[in-house]
């Protein structure tokens, strides 16, 4: 208690109110950004290869050969997941299905990348 | 046989520029002990040097804490050796930013906002500044944003907790203008 006494004597009026403004709009900006938009489009990206990017507003079953072997993608009420792959661990199957932009599932051993987008977009990051 | 003698430095310095010099000094040996602190979350760090910057804007003036940001960046960035990476000029605008939001609100009332404000204020600053320069140059995508309430969440702590640390600088019993 004796610890706290001072910084009770310190802080004014004003501080308590910037930081409840702030907190305030923290929980905006996480209400904001954490809740991403439903994506138009999945992107598939192999090994080596350019994206192929497919629309999800279709029932389809894509089947794309990987390293090991086919990985099968399923494309239901705009939702995407893989529903088959020739992995030993099945990660990708266990991710479930995905809707919203930039969510990703990677398959590792297969060298298989699927995310949602709904536009286009550069290069991923600058790393030195 | 003709001795040269070398003409001395003339260069003059006033009081100003000794204190902004050791104040600069005391900051760069803050940013490089942070360097050096293990961070749970990369890019999460205290920003110590920040109570330096407040202190100098309180005792001082604007002016003399530009100085002593600027310098600190710089140099702290050569010793570090990330001149000229990304990092650095995270840390650049995330200084610029942090002076340019404490410009705008150096004139708060006394009497309601203690140095605690100001200390928020700048710590906000420079993570916004940061997240600006991220989002146009370094991951150009907006999926980053997902990171801004982490780092709001932090700086508002670490800017309360420098605030009032620069508030018990001030206000110490023995605080003196280094000299």
């Amino acid at each position: 208690m004796k610890k706290v006494l001072p910084f009770i004597k310190t802080i004014k009026l004003g501080d308590v109110l910037i930081i409840f403004m702030l907190m305030g709009l923290i929980i905006f900006i996480i209400n904001k950004s954490w809740n991403t938009p439903i994506g138009q489009y999945l992107k598939i990206e192999k090994n080596n290869e350019p994206p192929k990017i497919i629309s999800l507003n279709q029932i389809k079953e894509e089947k794309i050969a990987g390293l090991l072997g086919d990985s099968n993608i399923s494309i239901v009420d705009g939702k995407a997941r893989f529903s088959k792959a020739p992995c030993t661990k099945k990660y990708c199957i266990h991710q479930g299905w995905i809707n919203k932009v930039n969510q990703t599932i990677v398959c590792l051993p297969n060298q298989i990348t699927i995310s949602i987008t709904d536009g286009s977009e550069s290069y991923d990051s600058v790393n030195y | 046989m003709v001795v040269r003698v070398m003409t001395p430095l003339t260069i003059k310095t006033t009081t100003e520029d000794h204190f902004i010099a050791k104040l600069a000094a005391i900051a760069i040996v803050l940013s490089i002990i942070e360097f050096f602190l293990p961070s749970p979350i990369p890019g999460v760090k205290p920003g110590i040097a920040n109570i330096i910057i407040l202190y100098t804007l309180v005792k001082f003036n604007l002016q003399t804490a530009v100085w002593v940001s600027l310098i600190r960046v710089f140099v702290s960035s050569i010793l570090v050796g990330s001149l000229m990476a990304p990092t650095f000029f995270l840390s650049l605008f995330g200084a610029i930013s942090s002076l340019i939001f404490l410009f705008i609100f150096q004139k708060l009332p006394k009497k309601y906002f203690s140095v605690i404000s100001l200390g928020i204020i700048a710590a906000f600053g420079h993570i916004l500044g940061q997240f600006f320069i991220a989002r146009i140059w370094i991951i150009p995508h907006d999926s980053i944003f997902n990171l801004l309430p982490l780092f709001l969440i932090s700086s508002l702590i670490f800017g309360v907790l420098s605030g009032f640390i620069t508030n018990t600088l001030l206000e110490h019993k023995t605080n003196r203008l280094p000299n």
